[in-house]
């Protein structure tokens, strides 16, 4: 659209001219012809937003260990049966929710995936609760709650000894593969602490003590116990509702976003000014309209028939291969000695009937060669090898140009400078 | 429908009102985003709707007819607004790619309501045939030049494609040498292939063997009562010969040997010979042919000659089918029933191919004098000469045999009594005219 070829104002046009036969159909004659596929299209969005409604809206995977998240990672489950027998389960996202209820004598479930909580916090809430079961606990809440309790990796495998003396444990006897370990220094150990379901001498899956107030604390290292999917192997389901259905009341505890500490240093969005984002959003548009302007076709493309074009030379290289494939030396050796003996026949002016000794001889004699050797060049020797064939097919071409040499003295010996044909 | 680049610089310069608003606010930089897209989408709907349409507009178009490849012509569009709208359109003219439009094919126009514009195309085809557009594609954009119309409109054109005829190059020299033979530089020997011209005054220099004695004693001169002038008798080469040249267009002359297909080279030697021929007074006719008569021109002479055979030779592209050449006596007897010069432009590299033209070279040696001109792929000859390593080697001999069996095809049409002529590519259409000359002088036409 830069190079504009030139325009030039036409006179006198003609009154009754008749607009030029449009290709591009109109619009309506457009939605017209593509009508099925219109439909088709109404039908296939309709269909995919009533699926989107039927399964409750467009939740992606859910959150892990959800109170009412039914994929195999959430924990909604638990928290049914749990309530079928009885047991009140609130579920909270905020600290002072949680606070509350735990205040209110209730065991406080806290699954804090991303580390929202700090210590501080963690103390208070196991020093006003009467059982708190922290769920797959990071290193920090270790530091608060339990400070002489170390992170001790996974478990090897399925763990069947229950070692310890907590009713919820010894119900459930043993637990499923993917636990996670602590170990549990003396001094926490002196303080009355004690680990459930040993994993040798690496650790335990369980550990259980007293907390800062005069309530309990159970640590359970991975969520694995509590998830829909890995509810039903062994123990699971007896440990995860004998730790969590200890009282009439639970409060499933999964920190928010509300719990993000302000005090701490301040996140990416809350550094950037307030019209990045907008900003970024209007790049995204502006780049979709350049394409848009860049990526409509001006009017349909031409077709053009294009003639038949065979490379003549196809035949020879294809004819090469199959020589080199079969490795036809001695074939392939003969075509050329055919045509050198021609073009050294043709050269010596021999009769069309010599025959290829005479030619050999003929050859040697101009040449002054070996006889012999001319013959073994021309006729007798066979190749034995890829050098020997490379060496004969060199021998040949070297003997023709001797031949023409002998012939043409003239042209193969460099001319003086001064030309002898140019006299002062 | 189509966007601009001014829309879409008007949306990007969205960025100043959203960064103006974001300073005191984050959702007032969100507010001032939906803002702007709205005001711009609403500037465009506007535009779109005042934009004139692109389907009340007829065109005229003002092509040569006739161009020979390579040369530039120049396709000329007449647009005309129907409408009541001023017009302004960009132009896509829908020419093949072959036909070799100059420049981006972007023409801008503004047309007010009922006026016509023309606007000029450059083309330089690059093929041989005929170069046809269809259609014109016009976007009509609105006054801000925001969105834009877009239709596509019916508008035939076609423009013939000739054969460059690079060999006239060739033709000088030759029709020198053909003067040499005729009248014009006067032939005092008599010999084959010529035929009587004229008697006239015998001057110093000519031959004396070629005093005609019974004219001598019939011319009196005037000046000197008693006595005779002597006079000579002059000889020119023969006329009016028939030559009807051949040309295979199936498979084989689809091959392209030094970057010419075989049917291009073929061409370019018919047209050479056809143009040396038809200024030696000689008649020439021109069949295209391979299972059935593609093309054919009979009974033209002078330069209505050339002129029909590069027409009739622009449509026609080889085909891949074998060629039927027991069709071709027929087809030449169909041209002529007297004796005449046969040339045949095909390819006679192979025994395989070139059976079927050996089996019927016979029926045509026995009435005509037969040609076979056909190109020698260089490319060959310069493989066959390398000895570098066991490849090239190998691509050596494959070579060695391609020219073994090209030299046998040969001697078996030798052998059948015609004539060969085989010559690179661009050394073909001289070879042939250099037989011609030579058959001509040697009355062997």
């Amino acid at each position: 659209m830069t190079a504009a070829p030139p325009a030039a104002a036409v006179a006198s046009a003609p009154a009754d001219v008749t607009p030029a036969a449009a290709i591009t159909p109109t619009f309506r004659a457009g939605v017209r012809r593509r009508r099925i596929w219109i439909w088709f299209a109404i039908v296939l969005v309709l269909g995919a937003i009533a699926l989107l409604v039927l399964r409750g809206g467009a939740a992606g995977a859910g959150q892990r260990l959800g109170a009412d998240n039914p994929a195999p990672f959430g924990a909604k489950a638990l928290v049914e049966v749990l309530g079928s027998h009885g047991v009140e389960v609130e579920t909270a996202d905020d600290f002072d929710t949680a606070l509350t209820a735990a205040k209110s004598g209730a065991t406080v479930l806290v699954f804090d995936e991303f580390g929202l909580l700090d210590e501080q916090r963690l103390s208070r809430l196991a020093m006003f609760a009467d059982r708190v079961v922290v769920v797959e606990p990071g290193f920090a809440a270790l530091e608060a709650l339990a400070p002489g309790i170390r992170l001790a990796g996974a478990a090897s495998g399925a763990l069947d000894e229950v070692a310890c003396e907590l009713p919820a444990a010894e119900n459930a006897g043993a637990l499923s593969t993917d636990q996670r370990l602590f170990t549990i220094d003396d001094e926490a150990a002196s303080g009355g602490w004690q680990g459930c379901f040993r994993d040798g001498e690496y650790g335990y899956a369980v550990a259980e003590g007293p907390s800062s107030g005069d309530g309990r604390i159970a640590l359970v290292g991975a969520s694995t116990p509590f998830e829909n999917g890995r509810i039903t192997e062994r123990g699971n389901a007896a440990l995860a509702i004998g730790l969590a259905g200890a009282s009439d009341e639970l409060v499933w505890y999964l920190p928010g976003p509300l719990d993000a500490d302000p005090d701490q240093a301040p996140t990416l969005g809350e550094l950037t000014p307030g019209w990045v984002s907008p900003v970024l959003a209007l790049a995204v548009v502006v780049t979709i309209v350049a394409g848009v302007w860049r990526g409509r076709r001006f009017g349909p493309l031409v077709v053009e028939n294009l003639p038949v074009h065979v490379p003549a030379g196809e035949t020879a290289v294809g004819r090469a291969r199959l020589y080199a494939r079969s490795a036809a030396r001695r074939h392939a050796l003969d075509q050329l000695r055919l045509g050198t003996l021609a073009r050294i026949a043709s050269a010596l002016r021999l009769p069309r009937t010599a025959d290829v000794a005479e030619i050999a001889a003929a050859a040697a004699a101009a040449t002054r060669r070996d006889p012999g050797q001319v013959r073994a060049v021309l006729i007798d020797a066979v190749p034995t090898g890829d050098q020997e064939f490379v060496r004969l097919a060199a021998g040949l071409d070297d003997l023709e140009h001797a031949v023409r040499a002998t012939l043409a003295p003239e042209t193969s010996t460099p001319q003086p400078a001064d030309h002898p044909g140019r006299r002062p | 429908m189509a966007l601009t680049g001014r829309f879409a610089l008007l949306v990007a310069l969205g960025v100043v009102p959203v960064v103006v608003a974001g300073i005191s606010s984050a959702p007032l930089a969100w507010l001032a985003l939906v803002g702007w897209l709205l005001v711009v989408t609403g500037a465009g709907i506007v535009d779109l709707s005042l934009a004139a349409s692109p389907r009340t507009v007829a065109f005229g178009r003002e092509l040569p007819d006739r161009v020979r490849l390579g040369e530039p012509v120049a396709s000329q569009l007449t647009v005309q607004n129907l409408g009541g709208r001023m017009l302004r359109a960009t132009v896509r003219d829908g020419w093949e790619p072959s036909a070799g439009v100059a420049g981006t094919n972007r023409t801008r126009l503004a047309i007010p309501p009922g006026e016509r514009r023309r606007m000029t195309l450059q083309l330089v085809p690059t093929r041989r045939g005929d170069r046809r557009t269809q259609q014109v594609t016009i976007r009509s954009a609105g006054p801000l030049g925001l969105w834009a119309r877009q239709a596509t409109l019916a508008a035939p054109g076609r423009v013939r494609v000739l054969p460059p005829f690079h060999s006239r190059v060739h033709l000088p020299s030759r029709l020198t040498r053909l003067r040499e033979l005729d009248g014009r530089t006067p032939l005092l020997i008599r010999g084959q292939g010529t035929e009587f011209d004229s008697i006239r005054e015998y001057v110093r220099g000519d031959d004396v063997r070629s005093i005609d004695w019974r004219a001598t004693a019939r011319h009196i001169d005037p000046e000197v009562p008693g006595n005779t002038r002597l006079m000579v008798r002059t000889w020119r080469p023969e006329r009016d010969r028939r030559i009807v040249i051949v040309a295979d267009t199936s498979r084989t002359a689809a091959a392209r040997i030094a970057d010419e297909p075989r049917l291009d080279t073929s061409y370019e030697a018919a047209l050479l010979l056809a143009a040396l021929a038809s200024h030696a007074g000689d008649r020439v006719d021109f069949l295209a042919t391979d299972r059935r008569l593609r093309g054919r021109v009979h009974g033209a002479s002078g330069a209505d000659l050339l002129a029909r055979m590069v027409d009739a030779m622009a449509g026609i592209d080889a085909e891949l089918v074998e060629a039927d050449w027991a069709l071709v006596p027929g087809q030449v007897r169909a041209v002529t029933s007297r004796h005449a010069f046969v040339v045949l432009l095909t390819a006679a590299d192979s025994p395989g191919s070139a059976r079927g033209l050996l089996s019927v070279l016979p029926q045509l040696t026995a009435r005509h004098t037969v040609v076979v001109a056909s190109v020698a792929d260089p490319a060959l000859l310069e493989a066959s000469r390398l000895r570098g390593d066991l490849d090239e080697v190998y691509g050596a001999a494959a070579a060695e045999r391609g020219l073994l069996d090209g030299e046998r095809v040969g001697a078996a049409i030798r052998r059948l009594g015609a004539q060969t002529v085989t010559a690179a590519p661009h050394e073909l259409p001289p070879a042939l005219a250099d037989r011609y000359l030579e058959l001509k002088a040697a009355g062997r036409l």
